[in-house]
């Protein structure tokens, strides 16, 4: 039974056809890299996951729950719900640059779900753990280095307790010597069996740590499947050219 | 000059700082609210709303500021029928006019301030399940009221020197007794003291700024 079920989903910016009817299922426990050149719609997918775009057509489904059948959405009141089981770490961290640390992993939870307090704090003392910035829990954004900020960003997303994560270009606007502890945190969480689906441009991630790999090239799904017989055999030229490129 | 006559200059200027700074208090504290509503209203995604709103910002700002406390203090009463039920008190009109000439520059500067404001914010509040009354009160009016925040402070000084304008509706005020005293008495000491009295006024006002503009510097 996939957690996340896409079928024939369409979505145009006027006469541009971003998306041309992908269809796709992710399993629980998945780690999905979507890789492609830019433009081939990798983003655009992702973020129609969480409603971030309104797609034309087809239907996309999580847990078994339709957020778009047919190209009809739920009620909003049912979008906030379905929705609410996924997180989403974005390219450019989006942290709350007014907020600490610490007020940046309990906003959220104190205001979407109302849980109490030393509940949450509870929990953001041990996420802040786990991604290493135990000692920056009263530091401001603006105080932190990209690779920082987006640790931050990933116990954000976890502190609303998701069963499925979102990465959309985690690693793009970093660094290149800071993406190393971006996707430390990112392999410890998919050892600990969170289903993740991350669009990337980290090849060697993708490589090492996806369990799936799906290729998009210019609004479709060119060929996916278990990660590693994708970069070692892939099956279509457009693959072949792309990983050609990527990997050298 | 005597110190005498300078302290008996100050006690009416004194009292007469007491209606500018009334003056001030109130058309800030009115005029910040009803400018970010202003904001909301020029965003607002029902069209009507929206151009009313422009069109308000639009003759607010684009006529001077004397005309409009001369129209609502001598204007009204002329309008046939209704002018009447128009008269009001000197200051009680005035005090009008400059909440709502100054409401529209305030949501100018607000605007701004929300445009300034990046896309991912609202998306990342609405990943997290915020909901967007949660997101525009905790995350976007925060962040846009430190944005804001250096042109509020250059738009309240101005205000604590546009008080003066009280002087053309004939509501007596610091500049009115210090006119006065120039006349009476044919010296230019008054006007003096009227400008030490509005550096004091605006140099507090700076300084509380300052402080704000500190304390809201996420850093």
């Amino acid at each position: 039974m996939p957690i996340i079920s896409v079928s024939n989903l369409k979505k145009s910016y006027g006469e541009l056809d971003v998306l041309k009817g992908i269809s796709l299922d992710i399993n629980k426990n998945d780690v999905v890299a979507i890789i492609g050149p830019s433009g081939s719609g990798k983003s655009t997918l992702l973020r129609s996951l969480i409603h971030l775009e309104e797609i034309d057509g087809g239907s996309i489904q999580i847990n078994d729950e339709y957020l778009v059948e047919q190209g009809s959405y739920a009620k909003p009141q049912e979008i906030r719900q379905i929705t609410s089981k996924m997180g989403m770490v974005f390219q450019h961290f989006d942290l709350f640059p007014h907020l600490t640390v610490s007020g940046n992993l309990e906003i959220a939870p104190k205001l979407a779900k109302k849980e109490p307090m030393d509940k949450i704090k509870a929990r953001s003392e041990e996420l802040l753990e786990k991604v290493g910035l135990t000692n920056w829990k009263n530091a401001y954004p603006a105080n932190l280095s990209g690779g920082q900020k987006q640790r931050v960003a990933i116990a954000r997303a976890l502190m609303m307790e998701p069963e499925i994560l979102l990465f959309d270009e985690p690693t793009s606007a970093l660094d290149p010597e800071l993406t190393g502890e971006v996707l430390e945190v990112m392999k410890n969480l998919a050892k600990e069996k969170m289903t993740m689906v991350v669009v990337t441009h980290e090849m060697g991630f993708a490589l090492e740590v996806a369990t799936k790999a799906i290729f998009m090239d210019n609004g479709e799904v060119v060929e996916s499947g278990n990660a590693k017989a994708l970069f070692e055999y892939p099956q279509f030229d457009r693959t072949k050219a792309f990983l050609k490129r990527s990997l050298k | 000059m005597s110190s005498e006559y300078i302290i008996s200059l100050l006690k009416p200027m004194l009292e007469g700082a007491q209606t500018t700074i009334l003056l001030f208090i109130i058309a800030i504290v009115l005029s910040i609210p009803l400018g970010f509503l202003l904001t909301l209203a020029v965003n607002s995604k029902v069209k009507v709303l929206s151009y009313l709103s422009h069109g308000y910002i639009y003759v607010m700002r684009g006529t001077p500021l004397l005309l409009q406390l001369l129209f609502i203090c001598f204007g009204l009463p002329m309008i046939p029928g209704v002018g009447e039920y128009l008269v009001l008190d000197r200051f009680v009109a005035a005090t009008l006019g400059f909440v709502l000439n100054y409401a529209a520059y305030f949501a100018e500067i607000f605007r701004g301030g929300l445009l300034s404001i990046d896309k991912g914010q609202y998306e990342a509040s609405k990943v997290l399940g915020m909901t967007k009354w949660q997101s525009l009160t905790r995350i976007i009016i925060p962040q846009m009221i430190r944005i804001a925040l250096p042109a509020v402070a250059n738009e309240s000084i101005t205000l604590v020197k546009d008080t003066a304008l009280l002087y053309a509706v004939a509501v007596p005020e610091l500049l009115h007794f210090a006119q006065t005293a120039v006349n009476r008495d044919f010296t230019i000491m008054p006007f003096f003291i009227a400008a030490i009295i509005y550096l004091v006024m605006t140099l507090v006002l700076s300084l509380f700024f300052k402080y704000l503009e500190r304390k809201f510097k996420f850093e």
